[in-house]
């Protein structure tokens, strides 16, 4: 369980996140929308304790940050260093051996080419899959799905489905509606650094429909396209 | 650009270049006081710098905006400006030969243009534990060629001096792999406390720089037997500038310029013995830096 009290945090005298209180439970799987600088990302690196803050954020496991998997929106990779160097270096960060690298490889990709040269959408599989291996009880997963292709959008889906079975904690963020729908249990809605909703599984429906309305307005309607 | 740089690490541009310039002719002379094969690896090293320029998007960039004609005749004057220092250098040293050739070379230079990214992956010993030695090796192993290739010769010639030179290629090759301050991501990362985070970034790159080192001062002590204990102190010194280079980094990490650790180093580099006072304090100081990400 990861439990939140009062967490701000200011940039300057800007204020991105306001007294937020959450708490996430084992074996649950959390989605949180907003719009882009909603502030989403801040929160997430502060649970990593990548960025400062005010407020609390405790974890059953401690220290949080070593037993978390963090996949960041844009990963950050070495020039010259291959998907299979990255991979050992993530799991050497947390002492995990791991004897048959090519077996886990799930998302077939070149491991033996340089990282750097990979596309948006093998960068985030490869990302994943050294997080994966780290055996990590907690899972930040920052737009898991963008840039990826088809195939392996329903492979993620299945991953974050085992992970709650393996009764793990996840929460993702995601610009697309339906992969939240499809994996979480419960969805948070953040505008403006404020948790303003809480939505569970059976209104998630009720929930896409207020966020359409609310995103596309009378927007349309100014492009005359009618 | 370097302005920049300078005005961010909070240092004036005008002393910046001082400095550089300084620190530039130091190496020089020390160099070409060291080995008769110094011209050529002037050149080496000049031509090592200089085709950073012709990276092959930075020529690409150059020739949408400006088109191919205006593109090459820019390229060749930015490479005729970078070569400026080692020319004033090879003037100073009437090698007039060598200022024509790098002068061509560097023309040559203007008009290729690289793929800083490999589509094939080079092979290194240092892969099993990424990241620091795995990247230095793969762009600068044509320093170890050069630096073992040295060594052979030293031995040939009787020439002790170059031989100590060629270790002190690797040692030195070696601290530049740790002077970049890493994403934070690729600290975070570590379930590790500072204290141990540390001493394991020292053990690997002893380990590393000396596996590297390994070839030159077998053959030194072979050759030069009566002058194993210049080269035990060469090492040792130069384990103790690789610990202090690492220090440096992570006490003001993640600030990727630090100037006063630098201003030390440069001290150390005067009076060795200075180290002794100057790795306990940094790596206390690194200690305290990295406590916000390894907890």
């Amino acid at each position: 369980m990861i439990s939140i009290r009062n967490l701000s945090k200011k940039f300057g005298t800007k204020e991105v996140l306001h007294q937020i209180q959450l708490d996430y439970e084992q074996g649950k799987v959390y989605g949180i929308v907003g719009e882009n600088g909603a502030g989403k990302t801040t929160f997430f690196r502060c649970i990593a304790g990548l960025e400062d803050y005010e407020g609390e954020i405790s974890s059953d496991l401690t220290p949080l940050k070593n037993h978390l998997g963090l996949l960041l929106t844009e990963p950050f990779f070495f020039p010259k260093i291959t998907g299979k160097e990255y991979l050992q270096l993530l799991c050497q960060a947390r002492d995990v051996q791991i004897s048959n690298m090519e077996d886990k490889n799930i998302f077939d990709l070149p491991l033996n080419q340089y990282a750097a040269t990979y596309s948006t959408g093998m960068k985030k599989k490869l990302a994943l899959t050294a997080i994966l291996l780290q055996g990590n009880e907690y899972f930040i997963l920052d737009e898991p799905f963008n840039g990826v292709d088809i195939q392996s959008n329903i492979l993620i889906t299945e991953i974050i489905h085992q992970l709650k079975a393996l009764n793990k904690t996840v929460i993702i963020s995601s610009h697309i509606f339906s992969t939240l729908s499809d994996t979480c249990d419960e969805i948070h809605v953040m505008s403006q650094g404020n948790l303003i909703k809480s939505v569970q599984k059976p209104d998630f429906a009720t929930l896409e429909t207020e966020i359409k309305q609310m995103t596309l307005g009378k927007k349309l309607d100014k492009l005359g396209l009618a | 650009m370097s302005n920049r740089h300078l005005k961010d690490a909070g240092i004036h541009p005008l002393l910046g270049y001082v400095g550089l310039t300084a620190l530039f002719l130091g190496l020089s002379v020390y160099l070409f006081q060291s080995t008769d094969f110094a011209p050529y690896i002037y050149l080496l090293l000049a031509l090592s710098m200089i085709g950073n320029l012709s990276e092959k998007r930075r020529t690409e960039f150059l020739r949408i905006c400006f088109g191919d004609s205006s593109m090459k005749k820019i390229r060749i004057c930015e490479n005729v400006m970078a070569s400026l220092p080692f020319l004033a250098f090879l003037l100073y040293q009437q090698l007039f030969a060598y200022m024509a050739l790098l002068l061509a070379l560097v023309i040559l230079l203007a008009l290729s243009q690289f793929k800083t990214a490999m589509a094939w992956t080079l092979w290194t010993p240092f892969s099993k534990r990424p990241f620091e030695f795995t990247i230095g090796f793969r762009n600068t192993f044509y320093l170890f060629i050069l630096a073992y290739g040295l060594a052979v010769v030293a031995v040939f010639l009787d020439n002790f001096n170059m031989g100590i030179f060629a270790l002190l290629i690797v040692f030195i090759t070696s601290l530049f792999y740790h002077s970049k301050a890493e994403n934070e991501y690729y600290v975070w990362a570590f379930h590790l406390k500072p204290k141990a985070f540390l001493l394991r970034k020292i053990k690997t790159a002893i380990l590393f720089s000396t596996l590297l080192a390994l070839p030159i001062a077998l053959l030194l002590s072979f050759f030069f037997y009566p002058n194993i204990g210049i080269i035990l102190l060469f090492i040792g010194l130069s384990w103790a500038f690789l610990i202090s280079m690492i220090v440096s980094k992570y006490s003001e990490y993640p600030n990727e310029i630090y100037l006063t650790p630098s201003i030390f180093l440069a001290l150390c580099l005067w009076f060795p013995p200075f180290l002794l006072i100057f790795i306990p304090y940094f790596f206390k100081k690194s200690e305290h830096r990295l406590s916000r990400l390894l907890k």
